[in-house]
C-alpha cells in the first residue's frame, strides 16, 4: 500500500506541485474570504421563546439565568460566549463551547434557555435552509 | 442523382469507441446517488483525459462535446439547466486545456491538466448557476466546498488515468 502511494508521488512532477500548491492557497483564501462571518456584537438571552435580556460582547461576566429546572450560568468574555453550566442531564448546551459569530446560536432544551448573537448586518439566511 | 458519401476514418471509428465509454461512465455515475448534492466526481472525465494523452487534444474536444450532447438526450435533460451546466463546465475546461496545451511535458504531467480542467469546470458551472439559474450571491458560500472537491477528483481522476495509460502501453 505504502509502495503504491510512494510510486503514485513519483509521477508528479514539479510543474504539478506548482500547481497543488496553488490549488491549495486557492482553497485556503476562497475559505477564508467566503466563510468569512461578521463578528457578533449583542447577546440575545430568551426563555420560553421570549427575550429576558440584551446584553453586550463586549464584556467579561456571568450571568445567572433561572430556567425551568435550575440555574443556568452564561459566561461572555470579550467577544465570546459560553453555557458555563446547566443543569440539564446531557449538557449538549455547554458541549457547544463558545460561539462568537452572528447568528450562531446555543439552545437549551430541558432548561428551555437559549442564546443568540447579533451582529452589524444581517446575514445570509435564505442559504441556511 | 448524384450519390454522396462519406469517408469513415479511422479517427471516427476511435472517437465513437471513446465518446460511448464517456457516455457509459456519465451514466453508471448519474444512477449513482452524491454524498453531497451538487458534488460529482466526473469519472466520465477520465475517458477525456485518455484520450488527450494517447491521442491528442483535437479529438478529446470531440469525445466531450458528443458525452455532454448524447447523455443528455439519453437522460431527457437536453437543454434543460443541468445540460446547460454540463455543457458550460465542459466547454470551460476545454478551453483552459487549449490554452494551456503547450506546457512542457517535462516539468507537467497529467496531474496538471487535470487539476486544471476539474478547476474550470467548477468555475463554468458557477457562471451559469450564478447568472442564470441562482442569482444571488448566497451561493459564493457554497464554492469552497467545490473547490476541495474539485481538487479531490482532479487528482483522482489523474491518477486513474495515468494507470489506464500504464496498462495500455504494457500490451
Amino acid at each position: 500500500m505504502i509502495k503504491k502511494i510512494l510510486q503514485s508521488i513519483k509521477i508528479i512532477k514539479i510543474g504539478d506541485w506548482f500547481i497543488i500548491i496553488l490549488f491549495c492557497a486557492l482553497i485556503i483564501i476562497s475559505t477564508k474570504f467566503l466563510w468569512n462571518l461578521p463578528q457578533g456584537k449583542y447577546l440575545e438571552i430568551y426563555k420560553n421563546n421570549e427575550i429576558l435580556a440584551t446584553y453586550s460582547l463586549n464584556q467579561k461576566i456571568t450571568k445567572i439565568i433561572d430556567g425551568e429546572k435550575g440555574e443556568t450560568k452564561i459566561t461572555i468574555d470579550n467577544g465570546k460566549v459560553r453555557f458555563s453550566s446547566a443543569p440539564c442531564a446531557k449538557k449538549y448546551c455547554i458541549h457547544q463551547g463558545w460561539i462568537n459569530k452572528a447568528n450562531q446560536i446555543i439552545i437549551c432544551i430541558p432548561n428551555k434557555i437559549s442564546i443568540s448573537i447579533l451582529g452589524g448586518k444581517k446575514n445570509y439566511d435564505s442559504i441556511n435552509y | 442523382m448524384t450519390l454522396s458519401t462519406i469517408n469513415i476514418t479511422d479517427r471516427d471509428h476511435q472517437i465513437a469507441k471513446l465518446s460511448a465509454i464517456a457516455i457509459a461512465l456519465s451514466l453508471v455515475e448519474f444512477f449513482f446517488p452524491s454524498p453531497i448534492p451538487g458534488v460529482k466526481p466526473g469519472i466520465a472525465n477520465i475517458i477525456i483525459l485518455y484520450t488527450i494523452f494517447k491521442f491528442d487534444l483535437r479529438m478529446a474536444i470531440w469525445v466531450s462535446i458528443i458525452r455532454v450532447f448524447v447523455t443528455s438526450i439519453i437522460l431527457g435533460s437536453f437543454l434543460s439547466p443541468t445540460f446547460f451546466l454540463s455543457l458550460s463546465g465542459a466547454l470551460f475546461s476545454l478551453l483552459l486545456l487549449i490554452i494551456f496545451r503547450n506546457l512542457s511535458p517535462k516539468y507537467f504531467s497529467l496531474i496538471s491538466f487535470s487539476l486544471i480542467a476539474s478547476l474550470a469546470h467548477i468555475i463554468g458551472q458557477f457562471f451559469i448557476v450564478r447568472l442564470w439559474i441562482i442569482p444571488h450571491n448566497g451561493i459564493f458560500y457554497l464554492l469552497p466546498i467545490f473547490i476541495v472537491s474539485a481538487f479531490i477528483f482532479g487528482l483522482v481522476t489523474a491518477l486513474v488515468t495515468n494507470k489506464l495509460l500504464q496498462l495500455n502501453s504494457k500490451k
